[in-house]
């Protein structure tokens, strides 16, 4: 016979207790591993990025061979309405401006475009719809979801911008093949379209059945109470999903940078001239891995984290707002 | 009675515009299915996927006498013209230009051309390459003892030449490339190798979340930091992978810039907060009763998480799993960055190659993009990406009935 004071003595209980510690803290240093990205992500795009405004890079050129080009300016990095001043090699004259203002000019369109799109879809989804037919739009809502960006960059290039080519000639106006800020504007709103319809439903389904029955008996129709009451109370989901919506817009690079026709500078307001966002200024013409025009994209990425993070702010700054109203 | 009506007017317009917005998704979706599909349908085979991405020309020759090889099994839907005497077919079709050309279209298995040399290629011993000549080859030109032929001639004529030829001096071909074999292996290189890292830091994270961390502010610190990780674009990974992973691996194993390690790594990052969440979600749900039942038993805190909590949690970690797959898959812009667009045919870890995702974006690059083989790529991708999204609804079906 085993005793149990044989099993349960100090020494296993202290055993026990070290493995416990020991997996614990392997655990919390997973956790603190995973963490640290955020930390490391922004440390090393900053060490990076900041580095053409700091030091003397070298440049190269056929004619004048190896020259030395002076640090970016900041400042007119960040207001610069010309990709690059000069010759490539040559100059180290960046300018980003023109291309923060057209992705938020490529952004705000896209939103545009597609929230009526996105709400009206998930109102069909949550409340319209027969139910089968309801599930088909769901899961094709989640298949427009899992589609990569690169496969809408193909789709894009091949039926958007030959759609875009068709309506310029309505207007004799000769297109980039048909690259364009409308293209862009077209490919981006479709890849926000499920982001904003989940987000939508779930506020939409969510929303308390008293009130809809409240609306209801008080002798609105159906379709009265969706558009007047459900969507009032579905207000601060579905800006949820419009924020969700932009980021996943400002960040989107491989779809736009294939159809946006890579514009070198100025700001773009006609829609069917190119235009350039900060993602596809940063993809674009890569040549080589070292040197100012590289690290110059770090600098990009830099620029672009700040403006997805003002813009999430301003964003939910004005949600917070709203819901204020709603409140009183 | 009128106002009745003129409501009724108004819902029913109305619901006519809910319907037609929201049925855009549906035709949007059915739109790039359809594009995707009659432009790439016709390239996806056998061959694309485990062909070469790069043409090579180069001469060939055989050294063999003419023999006898009757045609057997052939199965091509163009009309081949064969030489029995070298067991060599041809055909007449277009090149991916869309010109008149004369390719290979059947060898025979004993066909001295399953061994023909190269004029041009020598191994490191001084020896001609041996070549082993496939349909889908282009003639360019060739020359035998009794005359001369050129790809404009048509598949007839040069079956013909090459019938009556006692020796092949010279053959003039082309092999097909736009193969995604390379590209196809880095990708599943690139799910293996990511998962082996995502999935053990990922998973353990979930663990100290749920099980182990307490309430405190260091607690809801680092969980904010793991959340923003949801919103950091890709390219932004990308640029983490060249900042700091690809540095990284230059200076401990001697790459030299961008690798298939490198792109793993930051592929395991980006993994990161879809692995942890599931498995979290799939913890949460976990009876509580579990967890005190085994440690009542005696069970340490290890035992309980090893053998009660984990095994419970499978399922949700199979869910982030599969999810994370699908981002591999589709993951170009951060791969751009983390391990070039440069397609490889050998794929070696510690050097640049491209996913299928990233092979699409080098050959959608330049003034004539590859719509066909982009299309095909496409295909590929959607198939696994929807399979995928069946499989991960059918999990949540059964994670949802599963009894806790």
């Amino acid at each position: 016979m085993i005793s149990i004071r044989d099993v349960v003595t100090k020494e296993n209980i202290k055993r026990k207790n070290t493995i416990d510690g020991v997996t614990q803290a392997i655990f919390m240093a997973s956790a603190i591993l995973s963490a640290s990205f955020i930390v490391l992500i922004i440390v090393f795009i900053a060490f990076k990025g900041l580095s053409p405004f700091l030091l003397n890079y070298e440049g190269y050129n056929f004619q004048q061979g190896t020259v030395d080009l002076d640090p970016v300016n900041p400042i007119s990095f960040l207001t610069g309405s010309q990709w690059l001043g000069g010759t490539l090699g040559l100059s180290s004259d960046y300018g980003i401006g023109f291309a923060i203002i057209n992705t938020l000019i490529v952004v705000f369109l896209a939103i545009m475009l597609s929230v009526p799109v996105s709400v009206f879809t998930a109102l069909f989804i949550a409340k319209v719809a027969p139910k089968r037919l309801a599930n088909v739009m769901r899961t094709v809502v989640e298949l427009l979801a899992s589609i990569p960006s690169i496969i809408y960059g193909v789709f894009g290039l091949g039926i958007i911008t030959q759609f875009v080519v068709f309506v310029a000639g309505f207007f004799d106006y000769q297109t980039a093949a048909g690259l364009s800020l409308l293209s862009t504007v077209i490919v981006l709103s479709i890849m926000i379209l499920p982001t904003i319809t989940a987000v939508s439903e779930t506020s939409i389904r969510s929303v308390d059945k008293t009130i809809i029955d409240g609306s209801l008996a008080l002798g609105a129709s159906d379709i009265q109470t969706y558009m007047k009451v459900v969507l009032t109370a579905a207000k601060s989901g579905i800006f949820a999903g419009i924020i969700l919506g932009v980021g996943r817009a400002l960040g989107e690079a491989t779809a736009v940078a294939l159809v946006s026709g890579n514009l070198f500078a100025g700001i773009q307001l006609n829609p069917l001239g190119t235009t350039a966002t900060l993602t596809s200024r940063m993809l674009l013409g890569i040549k080589d891995t070292t040197g100012i025009d590289y690290d110059i994209r770090f600098s990009i990425g830099l620029v672009l984290m700040a403006v997805i993070v003002i813009t999430n702010l301003s964003l939910n700054f004005v949600m917070k707002r709203l819901g204020g109203i709603h409140e009183q | 009675m009128n106002n009745k009506a003129l409501r009724q007017r108004q819902d029913n317009f109305v619901r006519g515009v809910i319907y037609t917005l929201g049925s855009i998704g549906a035709l949007v979706l059915a739109t790039i299915i359809w594009y995707v599909v009659s432009n790439g349908i016709g390239l996806v085979s056998l061959d694309l996927i485990m062909g070469d991405s790069r043409t090579f020309n180069t001469d060939v020759y055989v050294e063999t006498a003419p023999g006898n090889y009757p045609l057997e099994g052939y199965t091509g839907e163009l009309e081949l013209f064969y030489s029995e005497r070298w067991g060599l077919g041809f055909v007449d079709t277009f090149n991916r230009a869309g010109n008149e050309a004369v390719e290979i279209g059947y060898v025979h298995p004993d066909s001295p051309f399953n061994q023909s040399l190269d004029k041009n290629g020598f191994d490191e011993f001084g020896n001609h390459l041996v070549i082993e000549v496939r349909p889908g080859f282009t003639i360019e030109k060739g020359f035998t003892d009794t005359a001369i032929f050129l790809g404009r001639n048509g598949a007839e004529q040069i079956a013909t030449i090459v019938n009556q030829a006692n020796v092949i001096d010279e053959i003039s071909i082309q092999s097909r490339g736009d193969g995604i074999r390379g590209s196809l292996i880095t990708t599943l290189y690139l799910i293996g190798m990511t998962l082996l890292i995502a999935i053990p830091i990922g998973v353990s994270t979930a663990i100290y979340f749920n099980e182990i961390a307490k309430r405190n502010r260091f607690t809801n610190t680092i969980r904010t930091m793991v959340d923003l990780l949801t919103g950091v674009p890709s390219i932004i990974y990308g640029l983490l992978g060249a900042a700091l992973f690809i540095p990284l691996l230059n200076n401990t194993i001697q790459t030299a810039g961008g690798s298939v390690i490198s792109g793993a790594l930051t592929l395991a990052v980006i993994l990161l907060p879809t692995i942890i969440k599931s498995t979290e979600e799939a913890l949460k749900v976990i009876s509580n009763d579990l967890r005190q039942g085994s440690l009542a038993l005696g069970a340490s805190k290890t035992q309980t998480i090893f053998k009660v909590v984990v095994p419970s949690a499978v399922p949700g970690i199979l869910t982030g799993v599969l999810l994370g797959v699908g981002r591999i898959i589709g993951e170009s812009a951060a791969l751009i960055y983390a391990t070039g667009a440069a397609i490889k045919d050998e794929i070696i870890l510690t050097e640049r190659s491209t996913s299928l995702a990233v092979h699409i974006w080098t050959v959608m690059q330049g003034e004539k993009p590859n719509f066909e083989l982009a299309s095909a790529i496409a295909i590929i991708i959607l198939g696994v990406v929807f399979v995928m999204n069946f499989v991960i609804k059918l999990l949540a079906k059964r994670l949802s009935k599963a009894m806790y």
